[in-house]
């Protein structure tokens, strides 16, 4: 397999966009609905799921960046949004009064299958592992959870 | 079981079958075979016409708890495997066919969505 420009390189971060897009337009949307139509009834929780869908904004071109050669923007990134995650989902359960309805991120992304803890661990796995190289495997063993 | 129950169901276990196929096209390594794209246009269909008789039955009479979150699962689901195609288009490598997975399982998700939401 021939790699063409670094543009359009191709790796495991092709998955990892995928998701991301998925998850702009799933948290996006979800947020929107929450505040346009009942913002009144969980003022925290749905805030919280518009900070969700702006990570996952920034996440995306963050993972962009890094596929790239940057990759400075994505680790701040990538661990602003597991520490986004972790706190918003102990805050679900230390105070529930907070959320009488469901955040993006509530109980750590059940509503999501966890999905939401498990992409900023594998997006900084795959930094970890440094550029995007085609016998980059161990991403994948866990995508299929997605 | 109404009809569009079944088509629901129908969609949601054939997106597994993509996904499945998917993700063993990026274990083998091999490049994005032709005929993934013939079967992921084939979830295409079958995503609108489940989303078709979704909106027949919401123009029927049946009452959805939340339009615009209804409204929205529909989009998702037509829209979803097209953009990921689209995308993909001029890749053929081993990870666009990871891409095509997670587009189906999506697909697949929303599919399962939109039959509770309705």
């Amino acid at each position: 397999m021939t790699e063409t420009s670094a543009k359009t390189r191709s790796g495991p971060h092709l998955v990892l966009l995928t998701v991301y897009a998925i998850f702009v337009l799933a948290a996006g949307a979800r947020s929107l609905v929450q505040v346009f139509t009942h913002f009144d009834e969980a003022p925290i929780a749905y805030s919280l799921s518009v900070v969700a869908a702006a990570t996952y904004v920034a996440g995306w071109f963050a993972i962009r960046r890094a596929a790239a050669g940057s990759a400075g923007f994505a680790k701040v990134m990538l661990w602003i949004e597991l520490a986004g995650v972790i706190v918003v989902g102990v805050l679900s359960l230390a105070v529930p009064s907070w959320f009488p309805d469901d955040s993006v991120w509530s109980k750590f992304g059940s509503g999501y299958g966890f999905v939401p803890a498990l992409l900023p661990i594998l997006g900084l796995l795959w930094l970890w592992r440094g550029r995007p190289k085609e016998n980059d495997e161990s991403v994948d063993s866990h995508r299929h959870l997605a | 079981m109404d009809a569009v129950t079944l088509i629901g169901f129908i969609v949601a276990g054939y997106a597994a079958f993509v996904t499945i196929a998917a993700v063993l096209g990026v274990v083998l390594k091999a490049p994005r075979p032709k005929w993934l794209d013939q079967v992921a246009w084939m979830l295409e269909i079958l995503a609108v016409v489940l989303a078709i008789g979704a909106l027949a039955a919401w123009s029927g009479g049946r009452k959805p708890e939340s339009l615009s979150t209804f409204l929205g699962y529909l989009g998702a689901l037509v829209c979803l495997m097209p953009l990921a195609l689209q995308t993909m288009r001029a890749d053929r490598s081993t990870w666009s066919s990871g891409v095509i997975a997670a587009a189906a399982l999506a697909t697949g998700v929303v599919a399962v969505r939109v039959m509770m939401v309705r």
